[in-house]
């Protein structure tokens, strides 16, 4: 496996709405890697920049929430028309729908606060003049990591500390923590060296030279992390009912084990509409957040 | 019971879901790749026609693929139609964005130098235009597949083929002596499935990229 990494969710020509392709973007053939490489570094200062800047158009800010509320809205009616049986009824009754919504958004949150505190940080000391030999080591792992399946990992867990959310957080934590770090240590790398020379010209300490340089134009990558841990951790979560962990994965397993339609599709769409509204929000957020400076495209 | 104990006494088992689950992900990759190089080569000389491709595969990677799986029974019913299209459609976006990526990369020089020797433009797509974006579809491919093997796991839910079904024979007896050994060789499996997928696109990029372009 060689140790080259791009910058995943980060270099991307057209699509603003991008993939939590933490996992995707990470292992890179010998002789691609020049040709990707090139190809990232063209893309990727000017990535989210449209030709607009930060100009988000209306169609971007209302497309997916009236695309959302329109299907769930179908959904709902349908649901409400629909004959369900008292298997059926034993599923949603008594608050069940809310409660799984509520666990998902959880485990979630907590998974990524986790993840981001981890892998940041983590990125931030790989990249230090002293831990930067143990980079190429820490990139071979995340590299080999992205092989371990969600579930076989989250189930391992499960077996290791017992039924509950607590060990579906854990797996969630991490299988996401080597994405964003691999992110953060692509991007941190890729910071112009000359800025940080030129930093250090004029006398800042290194942490002047982190603080106010490096981590200001990390930022952008900083937040790409952060959505890409959200994106995959509301898919993680649905695994975590196979842990005892709830969550709408619950639902949905519940729908295919005992054949009921209804208990499924409500499952099912309900997950699509969170995992969509969370990209959004959190695509919403990187154009938002993002440092005016880093916006003019040189 | 050891986990070499148990992979000796199951080995008829464990082969056959490997197999299972390697052809699935193999077959569901040659489709995606097919669909997607398709997809791009479509779309790829439109800003808006690229973008939209690739926003519509991004969206089906965004959903989680639990959900993707319970809203496919429905129509397509249990077992391997689910896996199959679910696979497909989780592969294609790799595919599509990096074969745009690498199309719209083309030099137009060489291209209005193949034109000017006088090749057709499906001469121009196969021999000049598709050999340079190769490299970049080959990473996409590879970075699909390895996404794909997770998934086909999940889908044993949905009584799809492959190792996942040893992960959920584990979930199923939780507590048992024989529930980690069980979920071990599943993940295991699939972990080995993994690098030997990856080792063999390093072959392949060896092999099909052009002398002329490497690195």
């Amino acid at each position: 496996m060689t140790p080259g990494v791009t910058p995943g969710a980060s270099p991307d020509g057209g699509g603003r709405r991008r993939p939590p392709d933490g996992p995707a973007g990470a292992a890179l053939p010998d002789d691609a890697e020049t040709a990707e490489r090139e190809l990232a570094a063209g893309t990727a200062p000017t990535a989210s920049l449209a030709p607009g800047g930060r100009r988000i158009s209306w169609q971007k800010w209302t497309c997916m929430p009236a695309f959302l509320a329109a299907a769930l809205l179908a959904t709902w009616l349908w649901f409400r028309g629909a004959r369900l049986d008292s298997i059926a009824h034993q599923a949603v009754d008594h608050g069940k729908v809310w409660l799984a919504l509520r666990q998902h958004v959880q485990l979630t949150a907590i998974s990524t606060v986790f993840v981001l505190v981890i892998a940041i940080p983590l990125g931030i000391a790989l990249t230090r003049p002293w831990l930067r030999r143990a980079t190429p080591v820490a990139m071979a792992f995340a590299n080999l990591g992205q092989a371990v399946p969600a579930l076989g990992l989250l189930v391992l867990l499960v077996i290791w500390l017992g039924i509950g959310a607590r060990s579906a957080i854990v797996g969630m934590v991490v299988y996401a923590v080597l994405p964003v770090l691999a992110n953060t240590l692509a991007g941190l790398r890729g910071i112009d060296p000359t800025l940080t020379e030129a930093a250090r010209g004029i006398g800042m300490s290194p942490m002047g030279v982190l603080s106010k340089v490096e981590l200001p134009l990390a930022v952008p990558l900083i937040l790409a992390g952060v959505r890409t841990a959200l994106v995959l951790n509301v898919g993680t979560a649905t695994l975590a009912t196979f842990g005892g962990g709830g969550g709408l994965g619950d639902l949905i397993s519940a729908g295919i084990i005992t054949q009921r339609m209804p208990v499924l599709i409500l499952g099912s769409v309900l997950t699509v509409a969170l995992a969509l509204l969370v990209e959004w929000l959190a695509s919403l957020a990187e154009l938002l957040l993002r440092p005016r400076g880093l916006e003019v495209a040189t | 019971m050891s986990f070499w104990e148990y992979v000796g006494s199951r080995h008829a088992q464990l082969l056959t879901d490997t197999f299972q689950h390697a052809s699935a992900v193999f077959q569901c990759m040659v489709i995606a790749t097919v669909l997607g190089v398709v997809l791009a080569v479509a779309t790829y000389r439109s800003e808006w026609a690229g973008a939209l491709a690739t926003m519509t595969t991004a969206t089906i990677l965004t959903i989680p693929s639990l959900a993707m799986i319970g809203l496919l029974i429905p129509v397509v019913g249990l077992g391997v139609a689910p896996t199959v299209v679910a696979l497909t459609l989780y592969g294609l976006l790799p595919v599509v964005r990096n074969a745009i990526v690498g199309l719209r990369g083309v030099d137009p020089a060489l291209v209005d130098a193949a034109k000017g020797i006088g090749m057709s433009r499906t001469a121009r797509l196969f021999r000049v235009e598709l050999p340079l974006a190769w490299p970049p579809i080959l990473t996409g491919i590879r970075v699909a597949t390895q996404m794909l093997m997770g998934i086909a796991a999940i889908a044993a839910f949905a009584s799809g083929p492959g190792l996942g079904n040893e992960i959920f024979r584990g979930i199923a007896s939780l507590g048992s002596a024989n529930a980690l050994n069980q979920v071990l060789s599943g993940t295991l499996g699939i972990v080995v499935l993994a690098l030997l997928f990856d080792a063999a696109y390093v072959l392949i990029g060896r092999l099909t990229i052009p002398r002329g372009i490497r690195a």
